[in-house]
């Protein structure tokens, strides 16, 4: 069965594809070391990525996603660590590699003036045994497109033939980076659909990205990645519940009082005021202790709000400190 | 950088079959090459082979015609243009788009894309040349070589200087970091190297012992030299075949040590 028959039919977002725990992993990074001249790009990155996941690789700009990313797909020699992938050594077995794996980078472009259709059949020659072109483009919503020349695409069309090109030669791993970056938000839509497609496939993918929402939508396990090493490893509802021990709440006491009040409960970290709202901060059940001491002083919180955790608190809470204080809150 | 026809797979020539097809499609599409390697040198040939003035023989260039003397001109300005014109721009634009970084994550090493261009340069340097020679001889009754030994002469000049040509063009493509220093780089090289080739006043009528000197050392200046002795007849001597061997081998060793596929 072809790669361009399952894309179409969509499992929908209510069907799960467990992936194979059991199986060997596909990827195994352990300790991957890189850097460029004084500066360390990657510090020290382990994971391992196991058959039918969508593995996301998570982190600012620069945190080193993309240098981790050409290491693995043979693109850059690591200065040290063991990395494997389908059995195979990157830098080695680059060649066989490439006809396993499906890469789609950053700032990669083809000709200007070559055309859709031509670049896609020019790119399934370089394959064994390569897709076929048309379905392929036909899935991806290129057929209008095929006579266009490269320089002419909208940015979402090129990042679609992007797609298209890192899955021409039926790939058994599709690595992705910043897929999404530069769509609207119905072509990113779109895009996480045909993911979940290709990965109903059997296809492992392997997702860069910077956008929590992403992640949260698609991936089955999220490596959190700051200053070039691994922070945190779980599945993305995971990451949210751990980063939830660290919980903000904001309210308008009715009458002043003192920070000790709050600040002597087990369950606060921090109290802060803006204005005439406080928020504390920290962890447990800390609503109910909040207001059941502000209370027992006679006095009422108005406006109660709770900030719920999210990927993205987990993100802010595990990487750069100096990123927690942009509202004046500490943790 | 080592693409050799031997060892590809039947895959693989067709694969580099469609590379170079796309390369020639894209030469069509944007025909800065066919223009100045192609369409200026004919101009040049028409317009000179139709003056009375030029084609007739003259004293002052040793008893042959400006045409005459012309045409080697032309054949190597082809060479040069084939080999500076296109390729380093195009190369380098590849790198800074990100071509050659998207085919790096394929089986098929960016190398390829090289060799293609390449071999679309040698296409284009052949179209050139014939047109000039055939035309020349047929239209506007351009002297050739008088023997076999004459045209096997003339041959060999023309490869080692496209060979050299081509390798200058590859050095630019290496040492410039965009498109623009590439484009910059070549005019540089281009134009004085143009000059030693005759393009503008023939070798033959300045006589400057310095600027005869400096052209010998030169790849234009030295196939000149030898495409004009041998289609007039005499043996260009072993040193400007020499120049050109060591242009040709020296330019291709210095750039595939420089190049850069990122």
């Amino acid at each position: 069965m072809s790669i361009t028959e399952l894309i179409q039919t969509d499992p929908g977002p209510s069907v799960s594809v467990a992936s194979d725990r059991s199986a060997a992993p596909v990827i195994e990074v352990a300790h991957l070391h890189k850097k460029y001249g004084a500066t360390v790009a990657v510090d020290d990155v382990s994971f391992t990525v196991h058959p039918g996941e969508i593995f996301g690789i998570l982190g600012r700009n620069g945190a080193g996603k993309t240098t981790a990313v050409e290491c693995i797909t043979g693109l850059r020699t690591a200065d040290r660590g063991e990395i494997s992938v389908l059995g195979l050594d990157p830098r080695r077995d680059r060649r066989e590699l490439h006809e396993r794996v499906g890469v789609q980078l950053q700032e990669s472009a083809v000709p200007e003036l070559m055309r859709v259709g031509e670049a896609v059949e020019l790119y399934a020659s370089f394959y064994r045994e390569p897709a076929d072109g048309r379905e392929l483009i036909a899935t991806l919503g290129l057929q209008d497109a095929q006579h266009t020349y490269f320089k002419h695409l909208s940015g979402g069309q090129k990042q679609r033939l992007s797609v298209v090109l890192a899955l021409i030669g039926q790939p058994e791993i599709a690595v992705l980076d910043e897929l999404t970056t530069g769509l609207d938000p119905e072509a990113r839509r779109d895009t996480w659909r045909l993911i979940e497609g290709v990965r109903a496939h059997g296809v492992t993918i392997v997702l860069v990205t910077h956008f929590m929402e992403e992640a949260e939508r698609l991936c089955d396990r999220v490596a959190l990645i700051d200053h070039g090493r691994v922070v945190a490893l779980d599945r993305p509802g995971a990451l949210a519940i751990a980063a939830s021990t660290s919980k903000r709440v904001r309210f308008t006491p009715t009458e002043p009082f003192f920070d000790e009040l709050l600040s002597a409960l087990p369950e606060v970290s921090s109290v802060e005021h803006h204005g005439p709202e406080v928020v504390v901060a920290g962890s447990g059940d800390l609503v109910t202790a909040v207001v059941l001491a502000l209370h027992r002083a006679g006095i009422r919180a108005d406006d109660v709000q709770t900030e719920t955790a999210n990927l993205e608190d987990a993100f802010l809470a595990l990487t750069d400190e100096t990123t927690h204080d942009t509202n004046g809150l500490t943790r | 950088m080592s693409t050799s026809a031997i060892t590809l797979t039947p895959r693989q020539r067709r694969a580099f079959g469609l590379l170079v097809a796309s390369e020639i499609k894209i030469a069509i599409r944007r025909p800065v090459g066919l223009v100045v390697a192609v369409g200026i040198p004919f101009a040049l040939l028409v317009i000179f082979g139709s003056i009375p003035a030029t084609t007739r023989p003259d004293a002052k260039l040793g008893g042959i015609s400006f045409f005459n003397l012309y045409v080697p001109t032309l054949l190597v300005f082809v060479l040069i243009a084939v080999g500076l014109m296109t390729l380093p721009q195009q190369l380098s634009a590849y790198r800074r788009q990100g071509v050659l970084r998207r085919m790096s994550t394929t089986p098929v090493h960016p190398s390829w894309v090289l060799a293609a261009q390449t071999t679309v340069s040698m296409i284009l340097a052949v179209i050139g040349l014939t047109i000039l020679l055939g035309a020349g001889a047929g239209a506007y009754g351009l002297a050739l070589p008088h023997d076999a030994g004459g045209y096997l002469v003339s041959f060999v000049v023309l490869v080692l200087t496209a060979t050299a040509t081509l390798g200058l063009g590859l050095l630019v493509a290496a040492v410039a970091g965009s498109p623009q220093i590439a484009q910059a780089l070549t005019a540089a090289v281009f134009y004085p190297l143009a000059f030693f080739s005759g393009l503008y006043v023939p070798l033959q009528e300045i006589h400057s012992q310095v600027i005869q000197d400096i052209a010998k050392v030169l790849p234009t200046g030295a196939g000149f030299n030898a495409l004009h002795a041998a289609f007039g007849g005499h043996s260009p001597g072993v040193e400007p075949l020499l120049v050109l061997a060591v242009w040709a081998v020296g330019s291709w060793v210095i750039a595939t040590r420089l190049f850069r596929w990122e």
